[in-house]
């Protein structure tokens, strides 16, 4: 919205006033007001600070995360654990859903509206653009050429008629678009007349990225925390069909820091059972097919686990990834199902050198009955390929394994949000670097010679001033002018 | 390389500091110049304007040579570590300093040659040389990168055109608080409110697209590593409320009553924003925390 009330400015008054609050639309009553205050740049102005100060709070505040606001449960403990951080003010800031800023009523009541005045703006300028690129303003008032932001004179010693050719020559040279004046001493010329609409398409972009943002919000899918151990297959949540597989997982430190230096794992895609897509995933090298990503993003521990019932018959063979703590001895747990017999088996891994219970090398299991009940049948403690016997079941721990954390999101906005960011930046880029250049000129008989009169609008843009400088200089080099009267082009302020 | 990389960088600091004192010497020399102005004895017709009277620009002119100076040690200082470390000098919180400051420089430079106002010197020289300054005090060993800083092309240009919006945005703090500083009408010597207002626009136009670019290429490596392409983080919020308020800037430059001293205040809020963008990850976590030090 910057500088476009300037498009099509009454010569003679500074033109940035001058249109800010007319209505080019007529639209009735109600309406009217709404479109009036809609397209209103003062209100733009304020909801883009109020905009800013939510998301200041967002960045200042602790957020919650995701999920836990719309659970009354988790909400309260979350709320316990801040409590300490933000004292009294814990009641009022969740009372005003500063602790999930972003998807909070007020968030998304501004951010509506700012995008509903955006586009309402866009649509209000756009009969201006287009008219002032297919129907400028050429008959102006003298006073114009005495007020304009940037004005000079030159006398040529030529007749009029001579004079004007030069001038339509130097500006055509320049590529200037020329239109005549109807009292025939007045020249418009103007170059670049379709850069507003840049302005123009920057703004509507910020509308495109809001949609593509609600069209992923709408149909996309995401799961951030989709955990898979080492030789695994599991089925890909949020879309049917797809099943992937972690065949294995690398890891690799820095020798003289720890810190990690890489971490990657090969992924098996298969549609219906048939491969389709295979790809060593790392963190800046994510696996995308037909609309769905797999991103590396985290990794940890996992135990490769069997269990037979009392025929030999497996009713479990596979990795379990290890991807909870226990705040308790720093032990790191994961958990599968036995539908058969009806139990939940959590698996629990060693927490370090001082754990008795669970010694390095060791993996417990721990069976509990689908019952509610919080105590377990029975646990045991597993050396590798040692099985123990637990309900009539035989467990046995093969071996640790590792298992990989995946972000698997399908967000069919992401098109729509890149198009509008191109839109966005290039639209900005050649509305702020390629001014819509527009000059009057009048030329008038003095005695012998002719007075060249030239006005400009845009106010202090030192590289436009000196274009037209430029431009003036080269229009009086042939028959040596005189400068009678120069503009306060900010190069000379 | 490591070596020659933290000798350019002392060079450098002590070039901005050297060309700080030659800016402050040469304002005080304009502010006597234009006391001369209104005592009887030069009220000859003889108008002494800022930049005229011979002494006052020789000394400016050692003022402006030593920023160059100063530019110019910092770019080898960047381009030997840069050599040293194989990635662009943007990975961690000493890189990014001296680079925030010699982004500073250059926009500085930019501006002054473009507007012959070197006063924008008494406020955008002490921000580099504080950036310099906070280097210091900062590891500036080399360490292997994380994962996910292991995209050299976006890490550089991310980080890069992040660097030329804050040094435009540093600018436009410098026209501002000139700007602001000055009372009506008296003016210190100081540059043209209306010069000012010009200067802090140009460098807002400069400054946002690249921050647009800068917000956008962030957007694009987080779909690549993270997942995806807005989080929340709080960096990330931090630069879109940088973004929001130069946004309303722009805006404000058009509107009736927020022209002048609020479109300038709105220009300190922006500066501030920039610098909590730049600093937050030192106090708020989120995933941009291996930004941090060391």
């Amino acid at each position: 919205m910057a500088d476009q009330a300037r498009t099509r400015p009454v010569p003679g008054v500074p033109p940035a006033d001058a249109l800010e609050e007319v209505p080019l639309i007529d639209v009735d009553g109600a309406l009217e007001r709404l479109w009036s205050v809609l397209t209103s740049m003062r209100l733009a102005l304020v909801l883009i600070l109020v905009l800013a100060a939510l998301a200041l709070a967002g960045t200042i505040l602790v957020q919650a995360p995701p999920g836990v606001a719309a659970d009354p449960e988790a909400r309260a403990e979350w709320l316990n654990q801040v409590r300490p951080k933000y004292g009294g003010w814990t009641g009022v800031f969740d009372a005003l859903g500063l602790f999930a800023v972003f998807e909070s009523i007020w968030f998304r009541l501004v951010a509506a509206a700012l995008t509903a005045s955006t586009l309402a703006c866009s649509i209000r300028r756009l009969p201006g653009i287009v008219m002032t690129a297919t129907r400028p303003h050429v008959d102006v008032a003298e006073a114009f050429f005495e007020h304009a932001p940037h004005r000079e004179a030159v006398i040529l010693r030529e007749g009029p008629t001579a004079a004007r050719q030069r001038v339509e020559a130097t500006l055509r040279g320049h590529r200037y678009r020329i239109i005549a004046g109807s009292d025939g001493a007045t020249l418009y010329a103007d170059r670049f007349r379709w850069v507003p609409l840049a302005g123009l398409v920057g703004h509507l972009a910020l509308v495109v990225i809001v949609v593509g943002a609600l069209v992923g919000a709408t149909f996309g899918f995401r799961d951030p925390d989709f955990v898979i151990a080492e030789g695994s297959t599991a089925a890909v949540p949020g879309t049917p069909g797809l099943s992937v597989e972690l065949v294995s997982f690398r890891d690799s430190y820095y020798a003289n820091t720890g810190a990690p230096s890489d971490y990657a794992s090969e992924l098996v895609l298969y549609r219906d059972g048939a491969e389709v897509a295979r790809q060593t995933v790392r963190v800046n090298d994510p696996l995308r097919y037909d609309g769905t990503s797999f991103y590396q993003s985290f990794y940890g521990p996992a135990a490769s686990v069997r269990v037979a019932d009392e025929a030999g018959t497996l009713l479990f063979a596979g990795g379990v990834p290890l991807a909870w703590s226990m705040n308790e001895g720093n032990r790191r747990v994961g958990t599968f199902t036995i539908p058969e017999r009806d139990l939940t088996v959590w698996v629990v891994g060693t927490g370090g050198p001082s754990d008795l219970v669970v010694r390095p090398g060791q993996m417990r299991v721990e069976v509990y009955r689908n019952d509610g009940s919080a105590t377990p049948v029975d646990a045991v403690s597993l050396d590798p390929n040692k099985p123990a016997v637990i309900e009539g079941l035989s467990f046995t721990f093969d071996r640790e394994l590792q298992f990989s954390g995946l972000s698997i999101a399908r967000d069919p906005g992401t098109p729509i949000v890149w198009l509008g960011c191109t839109l966005l930046f290039f639209g900005f880029v050649i509305r702020f670097t390629v001014p819509h250049r527009r000059i009057w000129i009048r030329i008038s008989r003095q005695g012998g010679h002719s007075r060249v009169a030239f006005a400009s609008v845009g106010r202090g843009d030192v590289s436009l001033g000196a274009e037209y400088a430029r431009l003036i200089e080269e229009v009086g080099r042939g028959p040596a002018a005189t400068d009678i009267a120069r503009g306060r082009a900010a190069t000379r302020a | 390389m490591y070596k020659l990389s933290e000798y350019a960088f002392v060079a450098g600091g002590l070039s901005a500091i050297l060309a700080l004192i030659t800016s402050v010497a040469y304002a005080a020399s304009g502010l006597r110049a234009a006391r001369l102005q209104t005592s009887p004895a030069a009220m000859t017709g003889r108008t002494i304007g800022f930049s005229a009277g011979p002494r006052t620009a020789s000394i400016g002119l050692y003022a402006t040579l030593l920023a160059w100076l100063a530019a110019a040690a910092l770019t080898a200082s960047l381009v030997f570590r840069t050599f040293a470390t194989g990635h662009g000098p943007f990975a961690n919180m000493y890189e990014f300093s001296v680079a925030f400051a010699w982004g500073i420089l250059v926009a500085y430079l930019w501006f002054e040659r473009r507007y012959h106002q070197r006063l924008l010197a008494l406020v955008a020289l002490p921000v580099a040389i504080a950036l310099m300054a906070y280097a210091t005090t900062i590891p500036s060993t080399i360490e292997p990168l994380v994962p996910a800083l292991q995209n050299n092309l976006l890490l550089t240009v991310h980080v890069a055109v992040a660097i030329v919006a804050y040094g435009s945005f540093t600018v436009a703090f410098a026209a501002a608080i000139l700007y602001l500083v000055q009372p009506e009408g008296g003016r210190w010597g100081l540059p043209k409110p209306g010069v000012l207002d010009e200067i802090g626009y140009r460098s807002i136009v400069v400054g946002f697209p690249f921050l647009t670019l800068t917000i956008v290429l962030g957007a694009v490596w987080a779909d690549i590593a993270w997942g995806r392409y807005w989080s929340w983080d709080p960096k990330e919020t931090a630069s879109f409320v940088t973004w929001l308020i130069y946004g309303a800037y722009l805006h404000a430059r058009v509107v009736r009553g927020w022209r002048g001293t609020w479109a300038a205040a709105l220009l300190l809020l922006g500066f501030a924003a920039t610098l909590f963008t730049y600093f937050g990850n030192l106090f708020f976590g989120g995933l941009h925390s291996y930004a941090g030090l060391g």
